[in-house]
């Protein structure tokens, strides 16, 4: 992975800073608490240190049983939200790279869908809650994903698509393709780039649409709920053991989508 | 067999003539190179060779055939290569051979054939990305002549290439080309080249392009480029075509 000093240099600075955060964040906190330094209009006294985040990032880890009660772990919720996305994910992708082809590849097509497309990807996931809690027996927090994930890949898998190199159509023509071909040997490919970018952001957003779901659409295990319902009972280092958790896995999947990117597209320059 | 006429083609785009009343005939076999100015609608001519571009005057005949639609018995091969980035070296020579949806065992021996006649063994499964621009020509020439055609249209194949390679691949072509004889319409800037590789170099007037002058070039392969007969060929040729540059520059 490391190359070169340089690059060695840089993973050091990397390392520091994270730390250098959280000793700041430590400082802080019992600054705070300390009555020594307040930012005004904050309660930064209730913010838990990072020691104790970790206690209870620790303590919650696993599922527990409290007497008759049942508290899933952060694993279970870690596992429920990603099965959300990859599920609302999986429904944006079948659809969503038809739809971009078909727009990018037929000027009919784009006057037919176009206008559809530009108004609905421009109301956020959020404001599709409601209505997903209003006409969805189940799978809300699912759809809220779909709808998070499938417009960027819908607009990727457009612009993959039109930005294929005219030539290569034309080569494509004399060698003898049919429409039907260059679509499935010229367009894709060309667009699969483009396609695979576009999954990237999708699920970028699709986490953070998830995460609001599943807030609002309650079910008992999910991060999105996690979190809320730890605030609610005023455990806020689990709380934010919580917030920790959900940005570190939403660092994991656009991570991997990049190193899938690099394994499938071994072509590009 | 694999004869082109042309006759009396007129091209017309948003109220200019690219090119007006071209009369061409590629025999059988025969290596016929188009030189003319900047903008004379030499690369025009070859895409409706192509079928990729229509005339609106007059047509386009391979074999006695008119040229309507997509020439799929042609093999174009592109100034910057245009090879599918995507495919292997072997994938791109096989493109054309599986589109007609040949079985893979003699798509194989067809693309190992053309592999091995442009010198590219050991590259099978190299991705373009990864050739020098004199690789990547030969894939380009051998993915046209996988495929098959009647008829080679090539459109400055060695216009990016630096002044050594061009020498070499020049010599390439003509040895690739004398294995196996089709019908060539080679499109360039360079009357050296033209000289070097060809049967016939038509000389294209300026802007309407049309056919100014046929220089018939009789001199026995392999040509030393440095022979008095060359030169006065090269001589006459770029006469020919300073005076049409001359317009071509005076008209812009």
């Amino acid at each position: 992975m490391i190359k070169n000093d340089s690059e060695r240099k840089g993973l050091i600075i990397n390392i520091l800073s994270l730390i250098g955060f959280i000793i700041f964040w430590h400082i802080l906190i019992v600054l705070a608490r300390e009555h020594i330094f307040n930012i005004p209009f904050m309660r930064l006294k209730d913010i838990p240190t990072p020691l104790e985040t970790w206690n209870a990032l620790v303590g919650s880890m696993f599922t527990q049983t409290y007497g008759p009660g049942l508290t899933y772990g952060i694993i279970d919720h870690i596992r429920a939200s990603l099965v959300r996305v990859v599920q609302g994910g999986a429904m944006a992708f079948i659809i969503g790279v038809p739809v971009g082809i078909g727009i990018g590849y037929s000027r009919l097509i784009h006057n037919i869908l176009n206008p559809i497309i530009e108004i609905v990807r421009n109301m956020p996931p959020m404001a599709w809650i409601p209505l997903a809690i209003f006409i969805l027996v189940t799978g809300g927090s699912i759809f809220i994903v779909f709808i998070g994930v499938v417009f960027p890949i819908i607009l990727n898998t457009i612009y993959g698509v039109r930005s294929t190199d005219a030539r290569l159509i034309d080569a494509a023509r004399t060698l003898g393709a049919s429409q039907v071909q260059i679509v499935a040997k010229v367009l894709i490919p060309s667009a699969f780039p483009s396609i695979i970018a576009g999954l990237r952001i999708g699920f970028g957003v699709g986490w953070m649409a998830i995460v609001a779901a599943e807030m609002v659409i309650r079910s008992p295990v999910g991060l999105g709920y996690f979190i809320w319902n730890m605030g609610d009972l005023g455990r806020y280092a689990e709380m934010v053991a919580g917030m920790i958790v959900i940005g570190v896995v939403g660092y994991i999947m656009n991570i991997s989508i990049l190193l899938l990117e690099k394994r499938l597209i071994k072509w590009v320059d | 067999m694999g004869r082109l006429i042309l006759k009396g083609v007129t091209r017309k785009f948003n109220g200019f003539f690219a090119v007006s009343g071209v009369n061409l005939e590629v025999a059988d076999g025969e290596f016929v190179c188009l030189l003319g100015p900047s903008g004379c609608g030499k690369t025009t001519l070859l895409r409706m060779a192509a079928g990729l571009d229509a005339p609106t005057d007059g047509e386009l005949l391979l074999d006695d055939n008119k040229i309507e639609g997509v020439n799929k018995e042609c093999g174009f091969v592109f100034q910057e290569y245009v090879l599918f980035p995507w495919r292997t070296v072997k994938g791109n020579i096989e493109f054309g051979p599986e589109v007609k949806g040949m079985q893979k065992e003699e798509r194989e021996r067809i693309s190992q054939h053309y592999i091995d006649l442009v010198g590219l063994k050991g590259f099978e499964n190299h991705y373009p990305h990864e050739l020098s621009g004199g690789m990547k020509q030969r894939v380009g020439i051998a993915r046209a002549y996988a495929n098959n055609p009647k008829l080679l249209l090539m459109d400055e194949p060695f216009g990016a290439l630096d002044a050594q390679t061009r020498n070499l691949m020049q010599g390439e072509l003509l040895r690739i080309w004398e294995n196996e004889h089709i019908s060539a319409l080679f499109v360039t800037h360079s009357v050296d080249e033209a000289v070097y590789l060809a049967d016939r170099v038509v000389v294209l007037s300026a802007r309407p392009g049309t056919v100014k002058e046929i220089f018939d070039i009789t001199l026995p392969r392999p040509r030393v480029r440095t022979s008095p007969e060359a030169n006065a060929l090269r001589d006459a040729i770029l006469k020919s075509l300073g005076a049409e540059i001359k317009r071509a520059a005076g008209k812009v």
